[in-house]
């Protein structure tokens, strides 16, 4: 991934749920119990880039790797939950991936990179390319309206996550710009 | 029309495509293809661009010459010339201006090896090193110079990421087959393959894609 | 200075290489030969017919020099069998491309055009130096550059045009039909196969959907990552655990 790129650099900003495989003095107030260390066990919301930085290193560097113990162990975001994950294969349409994660397919992607999770893998590609088609009707019938702002009014408009629209607007680039075309192929 | 010209369209012999056609082609396939491709491609080989670019030279002066000399029946052949040459300079223009945006995006890449350098003409290297040099000034002035000596680079490559960017060489793109070929490109949950005929419209990976547009096979559209 | 454009042609991009294209004209005034950068230009003598490019056809028909000999796809017969092919006859991919023009090598042997018998090294003629819209082109099949070569033909030479009335409604029709299947081609991407056939989609068409369809196989792509990666590690594998099944190469087509 391109290391200037704003949306993966936004995408390693959410949080992420990483249980403390150990005790850790004065952390406790991540758990707000600032008085006592953080226990084992404790889940908490850290972002991606330290989740994972946490998660992959390992606490006893000269020990085999069967024997390798990490810091934290991640879980999936409640972003991509098995809720979530049922109400997608149920419509792709009717869930407002917005409301889940600004970056949620930037953040299934990372997830997928720490997981083997093939089943997740199969619902978004298949909510990816079922939501596309709808991207396409939006944004043929936007016509004139130059920004979201003006059409944000539809439900599933306001819910496309930042992929989609990108997606939209690539769409929406294309059939605007064939129509100027064709408007000014009488002036030539 | 003259017996010979029209016996000279109808020769099988006869070679109907002549060289500065054949130039034309090549320049607008250059420039299609620039357009087309994530990554920057050579620059074309056998002195193509020196040729045009002399030719549009002549051709202006050739228009100078040809202004002053306002007899009506010349005119109109001006008019042509002109809008031609208007053409010609516009596919020049956005061919380098096209070349331009690729270096500019990902400069410190195509420096980094001899190999990519090798796509570069000798002036966009030029102009590379010295807009990459004027960049890494301005921000060293700007902002860099407050950071740690060890952080001041723009080309760190520790740890798993690397500052150098590198254009997506697997995006995907639309290419035309050439000749009937066999056509192979990797996918997701299988690989995929299909016997491609002439004049075929296929959408692939660049990186399957290249070794048919770099053997004639296929070109970019 | 840099172009900021994105990748790929944009659509005034696609109608600057249309122009391009050969087309058949009339002379109404003698010509001579110009010498251009792209070489001569054919002598006009009234009344018989040259073949210019549709740039240079454009300059002549507005000065009224010359008047431009349609294509024969874009008479309304053919446009009519061209609707009925998309819409009827194959609903799911678009018509096919017209056969590339073949020449007669003087010795009974007819080759085709693209092919060019003297010079073996030769580049392959491709669109728009193929000649696809002079008069001698066939009927019934749409070329690569058919969307803008009739919007600009109509707008500059309706006169030229025997039913342009007929022609308009009919390259409606065929525009509608045919952007409905470039939708529907991204339905079933999500496996994402390697290779995708659009034959016979044309150039304003690509120019309109190409960031959107290429953004989606882009985008599956990229969700799939690591699954792909990890098939590949298996079969990797595979290979060199004892030559198991090689690869199956599923067949994608549109």
């Amino acid at each position: 991934m391109s290391y200037y790129d704003v949306d993966a650099i936004l995408t390693d900003s959410e949080k992420v749920p990483c249980k403390f495989e150990l005790e850790i003095a004065q952390l406790g107030y991540l758990d707000n119990d600032p008085a006592q260390p953080l226990k084992t066990g404790t889940t908490v919301g850290l972002p991606l880039w330290l989740a994972e930085l946490l998660a992959l290193a390992n606490r006893a560097p000269s020990s085999s790797d069967e024997d390798a113990k990490s810091f934290v162990s991640l879980n999936l975001p409640p972003a991509l939950s098995n809720e979530v994950m049922s109400a997608l294969k149920a419509d792709p349409r009717a869930v407002p991936l917005r409301d889940q994660s600004h970056n949620f397919y930037g953040l299934g992607t990372r997830m997928l990179d720490l997981f083997e999770e093939a089943e997740i893998c199969a619902i978004l590609r298949k909510t990816f390319v079922t939501r596309a088609a709808d991207i396409a009707l939006h944004a043929r019938k936007a016509g004139g309206a130059e920004d979201l702002g003006a059409i944000a009014g539809e439900d599933f408009v306001r819910g496309m996550e930042e992929w989609e629209r990108l997606l939209f607007k690539n769409a929406h680039d294309g059939v605007k710009g064939t129509k100027a075309w064709m408007e000014g192929v009488k002036k030539h | 029309m003259d017996i010979d010209d029209i016996l000279r369209e109808v020769d099988p012999t006869f070679d109907f495509v002549p060289g500065e056609t054949r130039d034309l082609q090549a320049l607008t396939r250059a420039w299609v293809a620039e357009r087309s491709a994530p990554e920057l491609l050579d620059w074309p080989p056998d002195g193509l661009f020196e040729r045009i670019n002399d030719r549009i030279k002549q051709q202006i002066e050739r228009v100078e010459e040809m202004t002053g000399d306002m007899d009506p029946k010349t005119n109109f052949a001006l008019i042509v010339i002109q809008t031609e040459l208007e053409r010609f300079k516009y596919l020049v223009r956005s061919y380098l201006r096209a070349r331009i945006a690729k270096i500019d995006k990902h400069t410190l890449h195509y420096l980094s090896s001899p190999a990519l350098r090798a796509r570069l003409s000798e002036t966009e290297q030029a102009y590379a090193t010295r807009h990459q040099a004027l960049l890494h000034n301005h921000y060293l002035s700007s902002f860099l110079s407050s950071f740690p000596q060890s952080l001041q680079n723009l080309n760190d490559q520790a740890g798993n990421i690397s500052m150098i960017d590198t254009p997506d060489l697997e995006t995907a793109v639309f290419i035309r087959l050439l000749t009937d070929t066999l056509v192979e490109g990797r996918g997701t949950d299988s690989d995929g393959g299909m016997d491609g005929k002439i004049g075929d419209i296929v959408i692939l990976r660049w990186s399957d894609a290249k070794p048919l547009v770099d053997s004639g096979r296929a070109e970019v559209i | 200075m840099a172009l900021p454009l994105p990748t790929g042609l944009v659509p005034t991009e696609v109608a600057f290489l249309c122009e391009m294209e050969m087309v058949t004209i009339v002379p109404r005034q003698r010509l001579e030969s110009i010498t251009l950068l792209s070489g001569k230009t054919p002598a006009l003598r009234p009344p018989h017919r040259a073949e210019l490019p549709l740039w240079l056809a454009l300059l002549l028909k507005k000065q009224r020099r010359a008047n431009i000999v349609p294509p024969p796809w874009l008479l309304p017969a053919s446009l009519q069998d061209l609707v009925n092919q998309e819409t009827n006859i194959d609903p799911e991919a678009f018509s096919p491309p017209p056969p590339p023009p073949m020449r007669s090598d003087g010795y009974g042997a007819a080759h085709s055009y693209t092919q060019h018998s003297t010079n073996p090294a030769d580049v392959v003629l491709a669109p728009p130096f193929l000649p696809s819209c002079t008069q001698g082109a066939p009927s019934g099949y749409l070329p690569y550059h058919w969307l803008e070569m009739a919007e600009t033909l109509l707008a500059h030479a309706a006169d030229d045009i025997p039913g342009a009335a007929d022609a308009r409604a009919l390259l409606r029709d065929l525009q509608e039909v045919r952007a409905a299947k470039m939708r529907g081609s991204t339905r079933h991407l999500e496996g994402g196969g390697g290779v995708l056939n659009l034959r016979g989609v044309g150039a304003m068409e690509l120019a309109e959907s190409r960031g959107f369809v290429l953004g989606i196989v882009d985008g599956v792509r990229k969700l799939g990552a690591s699954v792909e990666a990890s098939r590949r590690e298996e079969e990797e594998e595979e290979r060199e655990g004892g030559g198991g099944g090689g690869d199956s190469d599923d067949e994608m087509e549109f």
